[in-house]
């Protein structure tokens, strides 16, 4: 596939380590393999994700891995990260890798969980997390986070604070810029593709 | 420019091509002026010292001009091939480091630029040998004596070779008996035999050598708290603890013990067992006597009723004891990596999650166990054991140490062994990273795996509980496997490093620590036990981690400096201040001024400590009456190597002179030992400080031709701040004189940082193009 990076060279490991999503610069080409970041790691406890060796693949300059399924069970819990010994990261290389699939277009299915968060965008003028995921949440945190979230403004009035959403003007001028750049496009594209299932 | 009765020698070496496959000698030859002018492939040896002997004595010359490498390889061995001339007599011009290394080849023919440098650089040693007058080195004598800093294997080898030679030693140790980490090892590994050997035994026969040597001197209980270098001694002061119980009086007979009713983790025994406030810290110990641990003990009493032989006593007081010796030797060891700082393996949350050093314990039949093999938590013998590798070695993360501590392999496949050869039952794996066996060690790592031990590849993530045992998660990467080994105990192989005694003496010494904090070496390559103080070496795992035959080596290594300093003094590059006592007033105002401490008055006259004044001139610009001078004719002599340099300029040649200490010469031989270049235009003097490069000369150097100055100072140097704020004074003097004061460059230099020197030649010559192009 990608050209950019020629098979067999560190073309790929440099780009990675260009990218502003990675800071930890050469420590990338200094991984001895030891798979510590493997043994920590929950993605690969419970998938076919392995860190150590989506790494190897990045140090041999196999490119295939951006094609992998296996790179989308990371969900940045940062433990590889934070126990590398020679101060790699393994999910940071993973976040660029994800995206250099998503720009060539080879990766617009995985995106569409993550819908929530442009609509949260496009809808309320900032992040948030998704509503479909609150369901869940509610289950794993409890009744007090889903209290305690029904209740935001009430809580942030007593504390003195305004409210958590923008106002409307600021909304839908936030709207209009994403309509103009693209974003709202992009995100009406993805939510089409109707094959994914979970 | 040498004055007509002086007798000029140069002798070009031409290094076996490093220097002559760059430079065109012919050419240099016929460029130069000098009585004789000889060239040779290697003038450094043996064939060498007989041309420039032959020379010397033949020709009668008087003076001597080598063009070789640089000082710092060579100088003492030039020295000694221009004898009978006095060694100060002779300078070397540096063509290889700071010439031919730096300046490449140009494509079929010499390069030309670089052989103009040489002519150059020729030009200037020879002006700098017609001004210099013959010096003797001066050689300081030191006491016959040392003192060892550290009980454990290292001092007390140290201690016993110096004893043997007739060196008067004291033998310091901190806790209250020598013997060290070994004492508590256990079995210990040997890098033939593939056996496990009794590590006790192996040390007694030291420990009572160390103990019945007449010429040592153990003071247990003590420490060094304070240091000072003075000539050629050191004055210590030991601050020695009472131990309360007196050793001559002491039976050992254990009765004190007994009415003792403190409780306190035996450290001998990794805090597995308890012992009481009084008691002795192990069976073999020295001195053999009991000592009260006075910080947790209540004064009761009881113990003083019971003692028979009334040997305790609690009106005891510190003592400081004041010491001067000759010599010093650090040898105060290391400690391991304190396992909670990765908590991820679960060492103070489960129990059966020991060290390599409790195992140690555990395995000992001197120990908690009495060298039954079992699980702390419930006494049984673990069926299954996982070691993990690595335990704060080789980790960039928070608290963790770079380095490889280098003996765990070893370590781990021992305690394997052991067990193993006593419990074939109890399976055990190894989880490592890479088994590093270095040498012999490789045999004993075969017959580890012989004996059934088992390896996975891969650094263990997590220790956990599953079903009520260990569990270990790793990788094994080899088989791409995540894994979860069940474990009855897991045992962690923590790191070495640098003990809190190391840290303090480190400091009370004023010794170079490194990156991480061991004690640092002159030189890692080949001066592997000197400090960068004279007369204080390094010994053991204070230096860096190391198994203890490596720290015995490297003790009896400096256990022969001192003997080397004991015999012929130290001796010291001459030039350094002179006080002239008949106009010397004793005002004072020169002790004031010294920033090295190296003045003092004594017995009524001003005294010059040569150990540690550098010649940086500073007093003599202090000095109203002018009763103070440099040995050397050093101001003389920098006039005339820059006039050298600027000796037949061509018009339109740019020359620029950088003027370096000791340290910014040595960093330029690192550019050229590197291979990396600068442009030709820049040609290095070296100074013995850069203090010494006074406004005038700077001055006259760029009135009579040069570009450019460069000056570079070490930020370490005492005069550092001093310098930077003079180099003010002496733009604003430069541009009174018409000049740009931006031809003056001032800069910090480093040993290590060599690119960021060539770096800044480079920027600065390009700078001085500039200020050309704006001047015409």
């Amino acid at each position: 596939m990608d050209e950019k990076f020629e098979h067999g060279s560190l073309d790929l490991a440099h780009f990675i380590m260009n990218d502003i999503k990675f800071a930890q610069g050469e420590n990338l080409l200094k991984c001895v393999q030891c798979g510590m970041c493997t043994s920590a790691c929950p993605g690969a406890q419970h998938s076919d994700y392995n860190p150590r060796d989506m790494i190897e693949y990045i140090l041999e300059g196999d490119n295939s891995i951006i094609e992998s399924e296996d790179i989308w069970n990371c969900f940045y819990c940062y433990t590889c990260h934070s126990i590398c010994p020679v101060g790699n990261s393994p999910c940071q290389a993973n976040q660029v890798l994800k995206q250099i699939a998503i720009d060539e277009g080879i990766a617009d299915e995985h995106l569409r969980p993550f819908l929530g968060f442009g609509d949260s965008f496009l809808n309320h003028g900032m992040g948030g997390i998704p509503q479909n995921f609150f369901k869940e949440m509610r289950e794993d945190i409890g009744e007090d986070w889903w209290e305690f979230k029904n209740h935001l403004d009430d809580v942030r009035t007593q504390l003195g604070l305004g409210p958590v959403y923008p106002d409307d003007d600021s909304i839908e001028e936030i709207s209009t810029i994403l309509v103009k750049c693209g974003f709202k496009d992009r995100v009406e594209k993805i939510r089409e593709i109707k094959d994914y299932e979970k | 420019m040498v004055s007509d009765n002086l007798k000029v020698g140069v002798f070009i070496c031409k290094c076996g091509g490093n220097i002559s496959d760059v430079i065109d000698i012919e050419r240099v030859k016929e460029s130069i002026d000098a009585d004789v002018i000889e060239e040779y492939t290697n003038l450094c040896s043996i064939n060498g010292r007989k041309i420039i002997r032959d020379k010397v004595i033949g020709d009668e010359l008087d003076r001597v001009v080598i063009a070789a490498c640089s000082t710092q390889s060579h100088l003492k061995t030039f020295q000694a091939y221009v004898q009978p001339l006095n060694p100060y007599l002779m300078d070397m011009a540096n063509i290889r480091e700071q010439c031919s290394w730096v300046h490449s080849t140009t494509d079929d023919d010499f390069n030309q630029k670089a052989t103009d440098k040489v002519i150059t650089l020729i030009n200037a040693s020879i002006g700098k040998v017609s001004k210099s007058e013959p010096v003797d080195p001066i050689v300081v004598q030191t006491p016959n004596s040392a003192a060892v800093v550290g009980g454990g294997i290292s001092g007390m080898s140290a201690a016993l070779s110096l004893g043997k030679q007739g060196i008067k030693t004291y033998l310091i140790e901190e806790s209250p008996s020598i013997g060290g980490h070994m004492a508590k090892i256990g079995k210990v590994f040997s890098p033939v035999k593939i056996a496990e050997e009794c590590g006790l035994c192996l040390l007694n026969p030291v420990l009572n050598d160390v103990v019945w040597n007449e010429n040592i001197e153990v003071m247990t209980n003590s420490k060094v708290v304070k240091a000072n270098r003075r000539a050629g001694s050191f004055n210590l002061l030991v601050e020695t603890k009472p131990r309360y119980v007196d050793s001559e009086k002491c039976l050992s007979c254990g009765d004190c013990v007994d009415v003792c009713d403190k409780l306190i983790p035996n450290d001998w025994n990794d805090g597995l067992t308890n012992r009481k406030a009084i008691y002795k810290p192990f069976a073999q110990c020295y001195p053999d006597s009991y000592v009260i641990d006075i910080d947790n003990c209540d004064k009761c009493g009881d113990c003083k009723r019971e003692c028979k032989m009334d040997a305790i006593s609690f009106r005891r007081e510190n003592e400081m004891i004041p010491l001067e010796v000759g010599s010093v030797i650090l040898a105060t060891g290391h400690k391991l990596f304190d396992p909670d700082l990765r908590p991820e393996y679960g060492y103070s949350r489960f129990k059966d999650v020991i060290t390599q050093s409790e195992l140690g314990r555990i395995l000992g039949v001197n120990g908690p166990t009495k060298g039954k093999f079992q699980c702390l938590s419930n006494g049984e013998v673990p069926k299954n054991v996982v070691m993990i590798q690595c335990v704060g070695s080789r980790d960039d993360t928070p608290n963790g140490h770079k380095y490889c501590s280098k003996v765990c392999c070893m370590v781990a496949l021992k305690n394997a062994n052991i067990i193993k050869h006593k419990y074939p039952d109890t399976n055990i794996i190894i989880c490592y990273t890479d088994i590093r066996t270095p040498g012999m060690f490789e045999k004993y790592y075969k017959h580890a795996q012989a004996s059934g031990i088992r390896l996975v590849r891969g650094r263990p993530g997590e220790v956990g509980k599953k079903d009520g045992h260990l569990v270990v998660r790793v990788e094994d990467t080899v088989k791409r496997e995540f894994k979860e080994l069940d474990a009855d105990m897991v045992v962690l192989s923590t790191a070495i490093e640098p003990s809190e005694g190391t840290n303090e003496i480190a400091k009370i010494f004023d010794v170079s620590q490194s990156e991480d904090n061991f004690i640092k070496e002159a030189n890692p390559k080949i001066k592997p036990v000197t400090t960068d103080i004279q007369g204080a070496f390094v010994a053991g795992t204070a230096q860096d981690p190391k198994d203890i035959t490596d720290s015995i080596l490297q003790a009896t290594a400096s256990a022969s400096k001192v003997s080397e300093i004991v015999s012929n003094g130290i001796e010291i590059e001459p030039f350094i201040a002179d006080v002239d006592y008949e106009i010397c007033d004793l005002c004072g105002e020169c002790i004031e001024v010294c920033k090295y401490k190296s003045m003092s008055i004594e017995k009524d006259r001003i005294f010059i400590d040569p150990m540690s004044c550098s010649g940086c001139g500073n007093c003599i610009a202090k000095c109203d009456k002018n009763a103070i001078s440099i040995n050397g004719n050093i101001d003389e002599m920098i006039f005339s190597t820059i006039d050298g340099i600027l000796k037949d300029k061509k018009p339109g040649e740019k020359r620029i002179i950088a003027f370096l200490d000791d340290i910014g010469y040595t960093a330029a031989d690192n550019i050229g030992i590197n291979r990396l270049s600068y442009p030709e235009s820049i040609h290095i003097i070296k100074v013995i400080s850069v203090n010494r490069v006074m406004p005038k000369h700077i001055i006259h150097a760029l009135k009579t031709g040069a570009d450019g100055i460069f000056i570079g100072e070490y930020p370490g140097d005492l005069l550092y701040d001093e310098i930077e704020h003079n180099m003010k004074k002496i733009r604003r003097e430069i541009e009174m004189n018409n000049m740009n004061p931006e031809r003056l460059a001032f800069s910090k230099v480093y040993i290590p940082y060599f690119s960021g020197l060539a770096r800044k030649f480079i920027e600065f010559d390009s700078k001085i193009d500039e200020i050309n192009d704006l001047a015409k």
